[in-house]
């Protein structure tokens, strides 16, 4: 299918197919699989009446919610690397792509505990009693009980935030990092670079940098991503409903 | 910690008109795509809840076609890809600035109109029909006051977004205040006077702005829906 594209193009389509979709894929997998277990343990941690817990859960929750994703992000990637020569953890020192799926993570696990907190509560109370009279403690009852009955609840919204991280993680492309809007970056950088054919002494490029093709085409793959996605949040929502 | 002890909040004081320029660009901007967003929110947001035919379908597209695609990815269309379209699409950087924020805006707010104005009991509608108000009088009278305040809360969730979303055209250089911020960072290293500055604006005006949500909540809360 490449090889019927206009002859420039080729390279800029297999360099975003090829290492950008790889990327977007690890920043957004990553990112949501850790704002999961996180989301959910803090949010299930948000239900139990311990207040100095709760305050602790309730503003992590609001200052990674209120922050600009991308302002969380260059706290982690500036801000980080000044702690570790102080606290001599080199760990602290973030690359791009880390510090991106952590800014996202944080994010993302704010979303889903506030989400995992209605689900919880939304579980009737006699389901908790009734496992508290069978014997099992707090982490039992949650774990075998409760939770999994309210991780089905979870589930639209959990779809809704993929969406969100795989669009957010184009963030990333701040910092350098090549995930594929960085990737159609480069591309159309390398097009507006004149090159000169070494046999036939030809002048190519440098003219148009094929910006609105290139970005056109971006935004047409990350609809082809997100759209089914939305669809799919929408069907389970109105499942769940009946 | 001595991250803490090097903290010089007068890097910060001697730096503030900068700062301030920046944030008023972010205010701006922030301005600018909040009241174009109610503009295209409330006028496709009426034509998407009452069906009225092509309006309706194209907004449907537009709201689909921006709710599915990253901002940022959007931000680089209009910055790079437009004026390469043709010469007529050629703006000044802020003109594309808050175009982007707006238009990203407008869509979600369009959504959230639609969702206000389609909760407004339809028998409140027929009611004003059958006591003789024409289409525009019912909606003027009744279910834009209504649907209005339905809306609200989702609808400042949106601006919340929107002014969140000026700190991405960082990326395309519009010195704005996360713009500003960085910049100084890169020449001075004082980094946690910068991230200090950066994150307590930003929290100070998206909790400012959620604590409004709150206020208005209880204050415009229908009187059934208490």
């Amino acid at each position: 299918m490449l090889d019927r594209l206009p002859h420039w193009a080729e390279p800029v389509a297999d360099y975003i197919l090829h290492t950008g979709v790889k990327n977007t894929l690890i920043i957004a997998g990553t990112s949501v699989f850790l704002s999961l277990v996180v989301g959910v343990l803090l949010g299930t941690l948000l239900t139990i009446k311990f207040v100095p817990i709760r305050a602790a859960i309730r503003s992590y929750i609001e200052i990674w919610r209120g922050l600009p994703i991308i302002v969380t992000i260059f706290i982690l990637f500036f801000g980080l690397p000044t702690l570790a020569d102080e606290l001599h953890i080199e760990a602290l020192r973030l690359s791009e792509i880390k510090a991106a799926i952590l800014g996202l993570s944080l994010w993302g696990s704010a979303q889903i505990a506030e989400a995992t907190r209605g689900a919880v509560q939304s579980i009737p109370r006699e389901q908790h009693e009734a496992s508290a009279a069978l014997g099992f403690g707090w982490v039992g009852r949650h774990v075998n009980v409760i939770l999994p009955q309210a991780l089905r609840r979870l589930l639209p919204p959990l779809v809704s935030l993929s969406v969100n991280v795989i669009q957010n993680s184009t963030l990333a492309q701040i910092l350098g990092v090549p995930e594929i809007l960085e990737t159609a970056e480069r591309g159309t950088e390398r097009l507006s670079i004149p090159t000169v054919d070494p046999v036939t002494l030809e002048v190519e490029g440098g003219v148009d940098n094929h910006a609105f093709e290139i970005y056109g085409a971006v935004f047409v793959l990350f609809f082809l991503i997100s759209f089914p996605l939305t669809r799919l949040a929408a069907f389970l929502e109105r499942r769940l409903v009946v | 910690m001595t991250v803490l002890a090097n903290f010089d909040w007068s890097y910060i004081w001697e730096h503030r008109d900068e700062l301030r320029h920046g944030l008023r660009l972010t205010l701006e901007i922030s301005a600018i795509g909040i009241a174009g967003a109610f503009a295209i929110g409330l006028t496709l947001g009426a034509a998407r809840a009452h069906r009225i035919p092509v309006i309706s379908q194209l907004a449907g597209i537009y709201v689909e076609l921006i709710r599915n695609t990253p901002i940022l990815v959007q931000i680089f269309l209009l910055f790079f890809g437009l004026p390469r379209l043709s010469e007529h699409l050629k703006f000044e950087p802020f003109t594309y600035a808050w175009l982007a924020v707006m238009i990203w805006g407008g869509a979600f707010n369009t959504e959230n109109f639609r969702a206000g104005f389609e909760a407004v009991p339809a028998r409140y509608h027929e009611a004003a029909l059958a006591l003789g108000f024409s289409r525009i009088r019912a909606f003027l009278n009744i279910t834009l006051p209504i649907g209005f305040r339905i809306s609200l809360p989702s609808t400042i969730n949106t601006y919340v977004s929107v002014m969140k979303n000026t700190a991405l055209l960082t990326a395309v250089a519009i010195p704005e205040l996360t713009n500003t911020a960085l910049d100084l960072l890169s020449t001075d290293f004082r980094t946690w006077e910068m991230l200090f500055v950066l994150a307590a604006t930003y929290l100070a005006l998206v909790w400012a702005l959620s604590g409004l949500i709150r206020l208005l909540e209880r204050r415009l809360a229908l009187p059934e829906s208490t």
